[in-house]
């Protein structure tokens, strides 16, 4: 149970800045999600927090006690990692242990508490094997469960999912998911992959650069990306974005023009963010694109297609699967002018 | 598909005649210590030698372990011609103790250089200070310089420290031969762990010394080892050290007691190859119970560095 505070939190290698000046206040009970390319320093985050890299500045404070220079083993923190580093030479019982035994808890009790979290991940019946006869799920289930039997404040996560494919990391995705509403301690979850940063977060910081980009709920960062990176970052297929100029109130690229709610001053260069799902079929009061399709994608819960707009515009659009498009077809698309994304070109920030 | 018959039978034969012609050359001057060390000296002064032993005696053996009986002068040391019957040398009753003494050296080395070694390569390997390679380089530098020239400048410290004719003093200059290589082979071993898995035991809640001790240690069997094998070989049969700092039988090993036996009177050589043969027998029991540790710990010392 605890509340993270980080204040103007850096750290140098040398000359390097990894992470700079990162200002965030993870809530009690919280899943937090920091996301971002790779050398964004989100993982560097964690390491500071975990008490695993050293603080260069700035200060750290979990609840109101200031941990900055605690030692890891000292900081009442849990971690699961992208290589689960299990111990190899230690049984699957002796791995969940571990932690227990360090803290010269009574035989009893680490019995039954392996026992539970063991019942909890479902691994009872691997408690006696070594980390080498187990799959990548099964060893990412028992780094969990060497997590939790600690029951511990909070919860740092280091992609933990990446190393395994796809299918079981949606269902461990989900089994993550449980465990924060079962345990309700705080989480703070680093990954690059978009999915599960949106489905998992209460809230997600996008990093790069060593710094945040927008902190925001995963609904709040989709709908309004603070910036152009942000918006590139999250979507998929990601967010199309046309450079064009502002006249007379309205949007314009070649000859394509198209009006916006809450206009700009004539004049500025801004780029247009259109998500690719944000088009329908066209109707009255709203703005028209007419394309020719130019690649057909069917995905069978819904269809990609690559079009040119008019002034050479290339985008790419999700429409629903009933839409039966083919090369070569022109067809007209409407746009809700309420959904689309405004940024200016030149500090990229949104408008 | 088969290869044709001729080249492969002619690989595999040059294959024998050459692992032979190797085992010969490396296991002969063994095989011929062993061999003499059951004959007696005019059998084995005879020419053309005798590979085997005419009339295998253990006599030189009962000899060593009979020989802290009795007294060896000059009138008696001859028990009968020289070329026909087996006579002791002077320091005969030297023998057992200065094995003793060898045991008592080797395993004091062993064991404080395996201490020694472990917290220096994990601190160098592990922990992130200031100057870690520069520690590894300046440990790996003092071993550049020849043993030869360091003997007068020890000598006069080990004496200024009294320490001149003592067990003890062999144990420190030993200790300063054999830690920096240990460290060397420790720290490419340890740097071999997983990373992750010191991260995973610092938040489980390990300081450094847990950290060493549930999860470098367990891990690096093979590494330790080799780590005590070196130290208690490299202790067996150093020479130049012992001579110069050792000058009576308290603390005489036994490389200098053997030594000593071919500058005696006359050489007695069924006498010398039976303390051989006793002077093998540790270092070559070490090797056997050690052995499917050693090769993998000096492999993995050697293909990382």
């Amino acid at each position: 149970m605890a509340r993270i505070t980080c204040a103007a939190l850096t750290k140098k290698y040398g000359d390097v800045v990894a992470v700079d000046a990162l200002d965030l206040e993870i809530a009690h009970g919280e899943f937090m999600v920091l996301l971002g390319p790779s050398g964004c320093g989100k993982t560097t985050t964690l390491n500071m927090i975990a008490g695993l890299e050293e603080i260069s500045a700035g200060r750290l404070s979990f609840d109101d006690a200031e941990v900055t220079w605690t030692p890891p083993h000292r900081r009442e923190v849990a971690m699961v990692f992208q290589s689960y580093a299990l111990y190899p030479n230690k049984t699957v019982r002796e791995n969940i242990a571990f932690p227990l035994r360090l803290r010269r808890q009574p035989a009893a009790a680490i019995d039954s508490a392996v026992a539970a979290a063991a019942a909890q991940l479902e691994i009872t019946h691997l408690l006696g094997r070594r980390p080498n006869e187990l799959s990548g799920g099964q060893r990412q289930r028992v780094a969990l469960g060497r997590a939790i039997v600690r029951n511990p404040a909070v919860f740092l996560m280091d992609e933990p999912l990446s190393n395994l494919d796809a299918t079981l990391r949606l269902s461990m995705r989900g089994l993550i998911k449980r465990l924060h509403q079962d345990l309700k301690s705080t989480f703070v979850y680093v990954t690059h992959d978009q999915a599960e940063a949106m489905t998992l977060a209460d809230r997600i910081a996008v990093m790069r650069g060593g710094l945040i980009q927008q902190l925001d709920t995963p609904e709040g960062i989709y709908e309004r990306p603070a910036n152009l990176f942000v918006a590139g970052f999250l979507g998929s297929p990601p967010i199309n974005l046309i450079e064009g100029v502002m006249a007379g109130g309205t949007f314009t690229r070649g000859g394509w023009r198209l009006a916006l709610p809450n206009p700009p001053a004539d004049g500025r260069s801004v780029t247009l963010g259109l998500r690719p799902e944000d088009v329908m079929a066209p109707a009255p009061g709203m703005a028209r694109l007419d394309a020719r399709v130019e690649l057909v994608s069917p995905l069978g819960s819904e269809t990609h297609l690559d079009v040119v707009a008019e002034g050479g515009v290339k985008l790419t659009l999700r429409v629903p699967k009933e839409w039966r498009a083919a090369v070569g077809d022109q067809i007209g698309f409407g746009i809700d002018p309420a959904r689309l994304h405004l940024f200016d070109r030149a500090s990229e920030l949104r408008l | 598909m088969n290869r044709p018959l001729a080249p492969r039978v002619t690989r595999a034969l040059l294959l024998t005649v050459f692992s032979a012609l190797f085992v010969l050359y490396v296991a002969g001057p063994v095989a011929w210590l062993v061999s003499s060390s059951l004959q007696t000296e005019a059998q084995i002064t005879q020419v053309p030698p005798n590979w085997l032993p005419p009339t295998p005696s253990i006599a030189n053996f009962e000899a060593i372990f009979a020989a802290s009986d009795r007294v060896v002068t000059y009138e008696n040391r001859r028990q009968g011609e020289a070329l026909t019957s087996n006579f002791l040398p002077s320091g005969a009753a030297n023998l057992l103790p200065a094995m003793r003494n060898s045991l008592v050296v080797g395993a004091w080395v062993a064991a404080l250089n395996l201490l020694l070694s472990v917290t220096a390569a994990y601190a160098i390997a592990v922990i992130d200070f200031r100057g870690r390679r520069a520690t590894l380089y300046v440990a790996l530098a003092t071993r550049v310089v020849p043993d030869i020239a360091l003997v007068v400048p020890l000598f006069l410290v080990i004496r200024n420290l009294g320490l001149i004719n003592s067990l003890g003093a062999l144990v420190v200059t030993y200790l300063a031969i054999t830690v920096p290589f240990t460290i060397f082979i420790l720290i490419s071993y340890f740097e071999g762990i997983p990373r992750d898995l010191y991260r995973a035991a610092r938040i489980d809640g390990c300081g450094h010394g847990r950290a060493l001790w549930h999860v470098y240690l367990p891990l690096s069997l093979p590494a330790l080892v080799a780590s005590v094998t070196f130290a208690f070989l490299t202790s067996w049969n150093e020479f130049v050290f012992a001579l110069v700092l050792t000058q009576n039988v308290a603390a005489q090993t036994l490389p200098i007691i053997i030594s000593g036996f071919i500058m005696d009177f006359t050489t007695s050589f069924s006498f010398v190859n039976a303390a051989g043969v006793i002077a093998i027998i540790p270092p070559v029991l070490m090797a056997v119970v050690f052995q499917r540790y050693i090769v993998s710990g000096l492999t993995a010392g050697a293909v990382k560095g």
